[in-house]
């Protein structure tokens, strides 16, 4: 998967020739590509910190906050979900060939999409003001896929630092 | 402190067997996943509590968050391990690098706030008729945990950016790369 040059090198070396991308990567400044990695991990937490807090509690941690109360947190959430989306656009244009020429990135992609989708589906069964028939068994699973698949999109991000192929598109195999 | 950071650092080296462990294949990003993964679940359920003392989600008791308290220490329990691990693989790395050392200032003052709000306001939120009328104290205690927390994830990003001399490389890959034998 793009693991060789390709169709899409000329995006990427053009990608790696604009201002933004040359601020992120050559800047000495600490507000650039490093702050970059900060918010992103502050997002992190935001997003998959509470998500796990609401997981853990409909697994049956904390029973006596009433689970339909966590929809308070969803804006700090969607918040999370929004500064890593902005910093993670940043991060792929920092280093676009390394991102998209790693299939652990399109797995770690794919996991955020799927952890969203459930909490997606979980809000609609028990963060409503209106709470539809309880379908315990049900919600139950979908916190156990939904620490399962977070955690799993950590991980694949972390090894994005490990198992790259192509470094950039210019500079070749690094 | 000169004198204590070398005492701690020759101290530190002491654990070779973590630090020959640590320089096997994947042991370094596995831990480091840990430490990512024990990152959420602390700062998650401290931030439900947090969020709890700053006025959202009023109408449960602060008592009902308290029961959140075993996720927190599940969290920095994973990462204190984690944490120890690499600072006994490298621990110049750490011992003379100031984002490490802003990480750790900002980590005794989340837990001194932790203690002052156990010691001071707890008591006065800890009781039925404190739903809706939340003191000061315990608002401020709520951003400031908050704001402590936010800055130890910061710097804990930022040390591998202020590395001394020896294993400079702004990423893992030529971090390691340079620094293992």
């Amino acid at each position: 998967m793009l693991r060789t040059p390709g169709m899409f090198d000329p995006f990427f070396v053009w990608i790696e020739s604009t201002a933004l991308n040359r601020w992120l990567v050559e800047s000495t400044s600490v507000f650039a590509f490093p702050m970059v990695l900060a918010v992103h991990t502050i997002g992190l937490a935001l997003l998959v910190g509470l998500n796990a807090a609401l997981d853990f509690r409909i697994l049956g941690v904390a029973p006596h906050i009433p689970v339909a109360e966590f929809r308070r947190f969803l804006p700090v959430m969607w918040a999370g979900f929004r500064l890593n989306a902005a910093s993670g656009v940043l991060l792929l244009i920092a280093y676009p060939t390394k991102a998209l020429t790693n299939p652990v990135f399109y797995l770690k992609l794919g996991l955020i999409g799927v952890a969203t989708a459930i909490l997606l589906a979980v809000r609609r069964r028990v963060l409503a003001e209106q709470i539809p028939a309880p379908q315990a068994g049900r919600v139950k699973l979908l916190a156990v896929a939904s620490l399962v698949c977070w955690a799993g999109a950590i991980v694949a991000g972390r090894l994005l630092a490990y198992t790259y192929n192509r470094l950039t598109a210019a500079g070749g195999f690094e | 402190m000169a004198n204590f950071q070398h005492w701690l650092e020759q101290t530190l080296r002491g654990a070779d067997t973590v630090a020959a462990l640590m320089q096997t294949q994947w042991a370094w990003p596995i831990a480091e996943s840990v430490h990512f993964i024990g990152l959420t679940l602390l700062f998650g359920s401290i931030a439900a509590w947090d969020l709890r003392l700053l006025g959202i989600v009023k109408g449960v008791p602060i008592a009902a968050f308290h029961r959140l308290v075993p996720l927190s220490v599940l969290g920095f329990t994973l990462n204190a391990a984690t944490g120890s691990m690499f600072l006994m693989t490298f621990p110049d790395q750490y011992i003379y690098n100031p984002a490490f050392h802003l990480k750790v200032l900002f980590l005794g003052l989340a837990g001194a706030n932790v203690l002052l709000f156990y010691a001071t306001t707890y008591r006065r939120v800890d009781v039925p008729g404190a739903r809706d009328s939340i003191p000061i104290g315990a608002r401020v205690a709520g951003v400031t945990s908050l704001v402590c927390w936010m800055a130890v994830i910061i710097f804990g990003r930022l040390i591998t950016f202020y590395r001394p001399n020896g294993c400079t490389g702004d990423e893992a890959i030529t971090f390691l790369a340079r620094c293992f034998p």
